[in-house]
């Protein structure tokens, strides 16, 4: 086996994705599913698809649900749960966000929350989403964002990498207005919500190891106060992040 | 036995490296790519269309 780095850093941990409550609860899963509820979507894609909780959310309002993801064990995972839930159309692939193995204009629709901070070309993922899409057609792109203040964006970075050596960025959001316009993607809605990390919970889902942990917890405690106010750092090291919603269509 | 692609995700499914057509072998449980000369595998039904992951053609 020689597969990439994150499929392998995620493939013992696939089942924690398939139960985590921040993963399988928001109201930016609410309105996906009410997006897909009120549109006539045919073929849409779930890319960079994870615990599949995207996927199983479209399933009732569209013919078919392409579950994407570098991770093989996340695709059995969801082709198991899919099977538990009676939803036959929701189908699995293994491929990178940067290089689908897809043909142009294949989806009406797009989703993809949650993964694009692991992608390590954000710009080459964009364009296969737009290239895969039909002219158009809707993308959804959803995921935890930068802090507008450097030093909390650095500080942010720093423990999520410590937490997850897989991670990439957290993108601002005028990177991803910057990346969505030169993809070709043009923002018809753009929604904020926050998101509360339980501390135990959140690096029990990437496994990190004791010493990381520890690091998390001593970084925390010396972080200066715009730091701990934008995070909302708690005593356990629980902590309070922005996650934006892009509701984008293909030029 | 082995388990099959979809059927709708055969139809979707084109060369990662090339983006030209693929075909399916059953009985190897591999995507073809003669364009790319690079043989997919297919796992429980799941292809896996990673270059790396990918068996390089020699005839």
């Amino acid at each position: 086996m020689n597969e990439p780095f994150i499929a392998r850093h995620y493939a013992s941990r696939a089942e924690r994705y398939v139960t985590s409550d921040v993963h399988r609860h928001g109201d930016d899963l609410d309105a996906i599913g009410a997006l897909a509820a009120e549109s006539s979507f045919g073929h849409v894609l779930d890319l960079g698809s994870g615990g599949g909780h995207v996927a199983y959310c479209l399933a009732p309002h569209v013919e078919t649900v392409l579950a994407c993801d570098i991770t093989p064990n996340m695709l059995d995972a969801i082709a198991r749960e899919a099977a538990q839930r009676s939803l036959p159309n929701v189908v699995t692939l293994c491929a990178p966000a940067e290089n689908l193995p897809l043909g142009d204009a294949s989806f009406d629709a797009i989703f993809c929350r949650f993964t694009t901070h692991h992608w390590e070309n954000p710009r080459a993922g964009l364009c296969e989403a737009r290239r895969v899409l039909v002219p158009g057609g809707l993308a959804t792109f959803i995921d935890v964002t930068a802090p507008v203040s450097p030093m909390v964006d650095s500080w942010l970075q720093t423990l999520e990498l410590l937490r997850d050596v897989s991670h990439v960025r957290d993108y601002s959001c005028a990177e991803w207005e910057k990346m969505l316009d030169d993809a070709g993607l043009s923002i018809i809605g753009k929604h904020a919500h926050k998101l509360r990390m339980e501390f135990a919970s959140w690096v029990a889902r990437t496994g990190a190891p004791p010493v990381r942990i520890e690091a998390i917890r001593s970084l925390q405690e010396a972080a200066p106060e715009i730091v701990r106010d934008t995070l909302v750092i708690e005593p356990d090291g629980s902590f309070t992040v922005d996650v934006h919603r892009y509701v984008v269509v293909r030029i | 036995m082995a388990q099959d692609i979809d059927p709708r995700l055969l139809s979707m499914l084109v060369c990662p490296v090339t983006k030209e057509a693929l075909i399916y072998d059953r009985d190897a449980q591999e995507l073809i790519s003669k364009s790319a000369r690079l043989a997919f595998p297919v796992r429980d039904g799941i292809p896996i269309m990673l270059p790396e992951e990918a068996r390089t053609l020699t005839d």
